[in-house]
């Protein structure tokens, strides 16, 4: 936990309950949540970003890539597991899961 | 130019509205607080003022329209009375725990039932706990005074709290009563420009409003809220001494009446006390020891300067006008608190009077004055609750 | 010397009596004496018996209770006259202004007053000539000056009430409503 959602004294309070700065969700860990991990196959995949559209909290992670023709191309980096829930969403969607030969993302449990 | 007229006290309170000039007004009709917000709505017609006016589907959108517009950065009046404030209760708590410095003029009405639409303070004292600021008002003028000042204590930077400025239905609202009202542009000199803590409109610093706020943070923001009001109190002195630096009006958290030696005193709210200060005249002019204490500022309460302006006192009448089903009246409650630490401190007992606009006449005031006196004199109080002028005792 | 002059007011819901009231201390106000003037509030209903309270002083009002014993009873419906409410407090110094065709002789009789001084007013009539219906105030505003000069004089009644009327009513009515107030000054008769 960053160390500025340290919980304040009431002096310390900003006025009314307001939460004076945006943007701020992106520092609050929901990796905790997670009891299923995605495990992404980077060889199997067809970066085709339908994971990173139904992703709910932003957790798939894109770069700058190029496509075989050359063509410049968004292509995924990694899977944020500081903010990834394992909701599953990823893998269920996938289209080559779905077509049934290789599997591009799965969910395995998590183990300590 | 400043002026003296006659006019209404909710006419009078729609003046103050105008010179004021809020960026907002949302509002619902309801007696007696009508004539408020109808002349109110007339000034805006006529261009006499910059403000938005919302008309709006009941008095809890009036509130929850207050509070949006509050967060959005401006300043912000409405006006109600009784069912009305019972309608907006939700809002109130949520424009006072938002610290939104919204102005409510609230015309005290009985709450039904039975149906009435007169005065007395169950609407306001049932609010007390809401976190608003509340000022009385005994006149048109002082409740025009008080409207006129409201902005600059609810609006400070270490208050934030909205505030209620409290008059008598029909007694104070329906009656043409003379008055002094104060030049437009020294009223506008006066309030000046209302600067918020954050606005929602600011797109360059964006904020968020209204968050969850569990056990983790509720308290600290309950804490922090009751040092708001706290604060209103040095707000609400020197805004009010500045009022009488510019406009040659005095008023304080309270209105001490004769009471520097006062043996025998008489604490009321609201317009009663005009009739209590002639009776207190009239008794001095006879010798005797009478004075009257009239709260201005109930919430915040102010225990000790009331203790310290006691001193002198024997016995004490408090007047509550507002039942508490079970308990004692919400005024006599705090004052006997304010006493306990008094040493010697003087007999204290509780009369309820006038609720649903039962009137209390002069000779009715000599009484209470008389049965003191029995009371001083026997060196007990006998009863210590009792109604006035209610028939069958 | 009593510390107020008091004024109470007879009339029926719909009748103009309330703002008769309120138009009165608004015009006393201009002479520099300190007013109040407020009804007694009820259910509203046109018809209904209801009274209406004018105080006037040279220092600051600070009661607000219904007017006990009045220097001035306003009867504005006539057909009022007879009922005890008009009696309530008064002394032998009330004045009383009756809205009433009658002779003076004949309603003194009817209202059972002995000593007080009396002025009658056909109101209705005079309001009935110049607006086509019955909204007696104004006449008895016009009544009020002939009988309480000491409060309001009907040369400064008139010039406070061009003003007070401007502020409602477009300039025709304004000037009718003035005239109403003459009418009733000049036709008020005393006994």
């Amino acid at each position: 936990m960053n160390d500025k959602y340290k919980l304040k004294d009431w002096q310390e309070l900003p006025i009314g309950g307001v939460v004076p700065e945006g943007g701020n969700s992106a520092d609050y860990e929901t990796g905790t949540w997670r009891t299923n991990r995605p495990l992404w196959y980077e060889e199997n995949c067809i970066q085709c970003l339908t994971c990173w559209v139904f992703c709910p909290e932003g957790a798939i992670l894109l770069k700058d890539g190029t496509k075989p023709n050359g063509q410049p191309r968004k292509e995924i980096k990694e899977i944020n597991l500081f903010h990834c829930k394992g909701c599953g969403l990823c893998a269920k969607e996938c289209p080559v899961n779905i077509k049934g030969n290789k599997i591009a993302i799965e969910l395995v449990k998590e183990e300590i | 130019m400043s002026k003296i007229l006659a006019i209404t006290g909710a006419g009078a309170m729609s003046q103050a509205m105008r010179q004021i000039n809020p960026d907002v007004v949302p509002a619902f009709p309801i007696t007696p607080s009508t004539q408020v917000v109808e002349d109110f709505s007339q000034f805006v017609a006529d261009g006499l003022v910059d403000t938005e006016f919302i008309t709006v589907e009941s008095e809890h959108s009036a509130m929850s329209a207050c509070i949006g517009a509050s967060i959005a950065g401006g300043r912000v009046m409405t006006a109600t009375s009784s069912a009305g404030m019972a309608l907006m209760w939700e809002m109130l708590y949520v424009a006072s725990s938002m610290r939104q410095p919204v102005v409510l003029t609230l015309i005290n009405r009985a709450m039904s039932a039975p149906i009435n639409i007169h005065a007395d303070h169950s609407d306001s004292m049932g609010a007390r706990d809401a976190g608003w600021i509340q000022l009385y008002s005994e006149s048109n003028q002082e409740a025009y005074d008080n409207l006129i000042m409201a902005p600059r204590i609810a609006e400070a930077s270490d208050v934030r709290l909205p505030i209620m400025i409290c008059l008598d239905g029909f007694i104070i609202s329906h009656c043409v009563q003379t008055m002094q009202m104060e030049d437009d542009d020294k009223v506008r000199e006066f309030i000046g420009e209302f600067k918020p803590a954050y606005s929602l409109l600011d797109t360059e610093n964006p904020v968020s409003w209204g968050a969850l706020d569990l056990q983790d943070y509720y308290i600290e923001h309950k804490r922090a809220q009751h040092m708001a009001m706290q604060n209103a109190k040095e707000s609400i002195k020197l805004v009010s001494e500045e009022f009488y630096q510019c406009f040659g009006r005095k008023y304080e958290l309270f209105e001490s009446y004769c009471l520097d030696d006062a043996e025998r005193v008489i604490i009321a709210i609201n317009s009663i006390a005009g009739e209590i200060k002639e009776v207190v005249d009239d008794l001095r002019n006879k010798g005797e020891k009478v004075g009257l204490l009239k709260i201005r500022s109930f919430r915040p309460f102010p225990y000790e300067e009331i203790a310290e302006s006691l001193k002198s006192a024997k016995i004490v009448t408090v007047l509550d006008r507002s039942e508490s089903m079970g308990a004692y009246g919400p005024l006599f409650t705090e004052i006997r608190t304010a006493l306990f630490d008094v040493p010697d401190r003087p007999m204290v007992y509780n009369r309820m009077f006038g609720l649903g606009g039962r009137e209390l006449f002069m000779s009715d005031i000599q009484n209470i004055f008389e049965e003191s006196n029995r009371y001083l004199e026997n060196g007990k109080v006998e009863k210590v609750f009792d109604y006035l002028n209610v028939r069958g005792g | 010397m009593r510390k107020f002059f008091e004024v109470r007011w007879h009339g029926r819901g719909g009748q103009g009596t309330v703002t008769g009231a309120k138009s009165l201390s608004e015009a006393v106000q201009g002479t520099g004496k300190y007013v109040a003037a407020f009804p007694e509030y009820g259910p509203e209903r046109r018809g209904a018996p209801l009274r209406a309270f004018n105080r006037f002083a040279d220092e600051m009002i600070r009661i607000h209770t219904p007017v006990q014993n009045p220097d001035v009873v306003i009867v504005v419906d006539p057909t009022l006259i007879g009922s005890p409410d008009l009696l309530e407090g008064i002394t032998p110094d009330t004045i009383f202004i009756v809205n009433t065709e009658k002779s003076a002789e004949n309603t003194k009789q009817s209202l059972s007053i002995n000593s007080q001084k009396l002025y009658t007013v056909p109101a209705n009539k005079i309001s009935f000539q110049l607006f086509n219906k019955e909204i007696p105030n104004s006449a008895l505003m016009g009544t009020f000056a002939k009988a309480c000069g000491n409060i309001i004089s009907i040369d400064k009644l008139l010039e406070e009430s061009e003003q007070i009327f401007a502020k409602n009513l477009g300039s025709e009515l304004v000037d009718r409503n003035l005239e109403a107030i003459k009418k009733g000054y000049e036709s008020g008769e005393e006994i």
